[in-house]
């Protein structure tokens, strides 16, 4: 059945509203049991302590809403669980940290915990930025989101074709959701489970403080892509 | 969401007994690293209220778990009392690291990794309990805990009827009993505020109120448009107020109690009058509804404070408040109010010198249960007699079959009788016949 493949069933919500000149950009974790009050406290709260003015308060809440009931849309559709580890890529910039990581995580986890994650790794590598940990959670969190997604297409696309012809194209249907395939082929008994060196680069993680002058100018280069 | 923005709308409370916590106390810090000694040149006190002091930064009280059990209850595996730690020490190493200045929930939510709600929660718990943003000059406090009460009892944040401030002024009082030990001046204050700001009510509200409450129960919302011009929240606290309403209230303030009854005895003649009647089904249906029963909502309050507050806490203010109650003189009120089950109950219980709110309410209940077996008793010979009557009239009905059975006995005698008569004649007249015949044959 389909729920985000961690422990806590949370869902990644990101904002971006724009309203009278003013931009609001955000991103963080909902627990979608929460009764849905929540939203317009949570709301209310964010518009007085960031002093917007009120009229974010509406599109905040709908955003929200809307977000959410995408999510519950999809419980109770049928996920498909086969053999899945993905490689899991961060790339983000928040404040003056920069961070490169690529990972594999194993969807078939469902006790996974990407908030425990991001904790240790931002503790780890010395993070001070302590508004890191909530980007690289929400991250994380975000692409399992797709994935999951992916995985009910997928699963409702099997279906659908099993009703018609049988048996290969259900491995079709598999390779098509990614890497996973490769990745098994990987830990066959012929290679060993060491990393190959061309790989290590990629897979470990890079923290790079920027200086203001280079945040503004990436900060510019955002702009810019977003028009 | 009301947070510490300029909630000094209430009396400016001074809580006089603050303690206070020198920053370079080694507890604040959780998993991040300590103040270095050298960025605080002048050592900044924070204060934190009295009633905060079970806090500590390596361990969980007994409050937190009761305020915030989704964490202690071991239903998901990632809210466990470790996660529950790491975002309450960040939050206040967090304000204690920026200290004058007030620390807001959107400050804290970007930086802890969670999700927001939960942090929301703790946030607002802290706020409330004076352990951030907290500064003896504002009000903030009272505010928010029974704004976190309203949340937790009725699940729902967006609905803080705006009543609920009146109730704060009230129940702060309680909670100041049970909570610090401050001698409430300060709730004094409160209540006269609350209680100025309603007007008096009139004996005729005061009927109106009882033949509501006796025709809808506890449905208040049905009583507050009866009672012309009175808002629910309004008729609740009069009906409380009333001399028979409080009995069933232990916890109610005992200034408040005081104060109603000066009022109840301006208004005590009418009631004596009119609402004799009124005044004993009420008191009845109250009586035998359960102080858990949550459609009285006074008593759920109360029954939710005192789960709240802890019960060695809830157990002393309600012991002090029935002492004081029972210090009032009971007797002129008694009177007063004129209705005479009352009285007879009390008269019952011996008119006893001793004004013990227990040994009353025993023989109230007392009194209750002989009326019961008499009610019991007349039902039974009403039973008994209407068997009676039934027999009564089969008696009757077979009297009267008797009675035609020997009406048709003794026709039948008759018809018996007769037609004896009708044979003989037909023997004699065939006897004469043959006389006759022989003589002429002759």
């Amino acid at each position: 059945k389909f729920r985000m493949p961690t422990a806590e069933n949370l869902v990644p919500i990101r904002l971006d509203i724009q309203f009278e000149g003013q931009r609001y950009k955000d991103a963080f974790t909902w627990n979608p049991s929460d009764p849905d009050n929540e939203v317009v406290v949570f709301a209310k709260r964010t518009v007085k302590d960031l002093k917007l003015p009120a009229a974010f308060i509406t599109q905040i809440a709908q955003s929200i809403q809307s977000q959410l009931t995408d999510f519950r849309s999809y419980e109770g559709q049928d996920m498909y669980t086969g053999e899945k580890i993905i490689p899991i890529k961060l790339d983000l910039r928040v404040n003056h940290t920069l961070i490169k990581d690529q990972f594999l995580w194993d969807l078939n986890n469902f006790e996974s915990d990407p908030e425990e994650f991001a904790r240790t790794l931002c503790k780890d590598l010395g993070v001070e930025d302590p508004e890191v940990g909530p980007a690289v959670a929400f991250a994380i969190r975000e692409q399992l989101y797709e994935i999951a997604i992916q995985s009910v297409a997928s699963a409702r696309e099997s279906r659908l074709s099993k009703k018609g012809r049988r048996g290969s194209d259900h491995g079709s249907a598999s390779k098509s959701s990614g890497l996973s395939m490769d990745l098994v082929k990987l830990f066959s008994f012929k290679s060993s489970v060491v990393r190959k060196r061309k790989d290590l680069d990629i897979y470990e993680p890079m923290v790079d403080l920027l200086t203001t002058e280079e945040v503004d100018a990436l900060e510019a280069r955002e702009e810019r892509h977003a028009r | 969401m009301a947070t510490k923005a300029s909630d000094s709308g209430g009396s400016g409370e001074n809580l006089p007994n603050t303690s206070s916590l020198s920053e370079t106390t080694s507890g604040v810090t959780a998993s991040q690293l300590t103040q270095p000694p050298s960025s605080s040149s002048e050592i900044d006190t924070i204060y934190v209220p009295s009633y905060s002091r079970w806090f500590s930064s390596t361990g969980i009280d007994e409050c937190e778990v009761r305020s915030l059990p989704e964490f202690f209850n071991s239903r998901s595996s990632s809210k466990n009392p470790k996660f529950y730690l790491y975002l309450r020490n960040s939050i206040i190493k967090q304000y204690r690291d920026d200290h004058p200045r007030k620390i807001s929930f959107t400050d804290v939510r970007r930086t802890l990794v969670s999700d927001v709600v939960s942090i929301r929660r703790v946030f607002d718990f802290l706020d409330s309990w004076g352990l951030i943003n907290y500064s003896s000059s504002s009000s903030a406090k009272p505010l928010k805990w029974d704004d976190k009460e309203a949340v937790k009892s009725a699940g729902d944040a967006a609905s803080e009827p705006p009543t609920t401030v009146k109730e704060t002024a009230k129940r702060i009082c309680n909670g100041c009993k049970s909570i610090c030990s401050i001698a409430c001046f300060v709730c004094d204050k409160r209540v006269e505020i609350s209680e100025e700001s309603k007007s008096k009510w009139s004996e005729k509200e005061i009927l109106q109120l009882l033949e509501a409450v006796m025709h809808y129960g506890d449905d208040w919302k049905k009583v507050a448009p009866y009672v012309t011009g009175r808002t629910e929240k309004d008729c609740v606290s009069q009906f409380v107020k009333l001399p028979f309403g409080e009995q069933f209230v232990k916890e109610s303030d005992s200034e408040d109690a005081s104060e109603a009854f000066d009022q109840i005895k301006g208004s005590a003649d009418l009631e004596s009058g009119g609402s004799d009647k009124d005044g004993s089904s009420p008191n009845k249906r109250m009586r035998l509804t359960p102080l858990a029963d949550a459609s009285n909502p006074i008593m759920a309050q109360a029954a939710f404070l005192s789960a709240l507050a802890g019960t060695k806490v809830a157990e002393a203010a309600a012991r002090a408040a029935v002492t004081a109650l029972s210090n009032e003189d009971y007797e002129v009120e008694i009177n007063a109010s004129g209705d005479p089950n009352r009285q007879e109950a009390n008269a019952a219980s011996g008119g006893e010198s001793t004004r013990n709110d227990s040994e009353r309410a025993w023989a109230d209940a007392k009194y209750l249960i002989q009326k019961e077996e008499q009610e019991v008793e007349g039902a039974i010979k009403e039973v008994v007699e209407v068997e009676m009557k039934k027999i009564r009239d089969r008696i009757v009905h077979f009297e009267k079959l008797d009675l035609e059975m020997e009406r048709s006995r003794k026709q039948l005698e008759e018809m018996k009788n007769l037609l004896f008569t009708d044979q003989l004649n037909i023997f004699f007249h065939t006897r004469k016949a043959r006389k006759s015949e022989d003589r002429v044959e002759c």
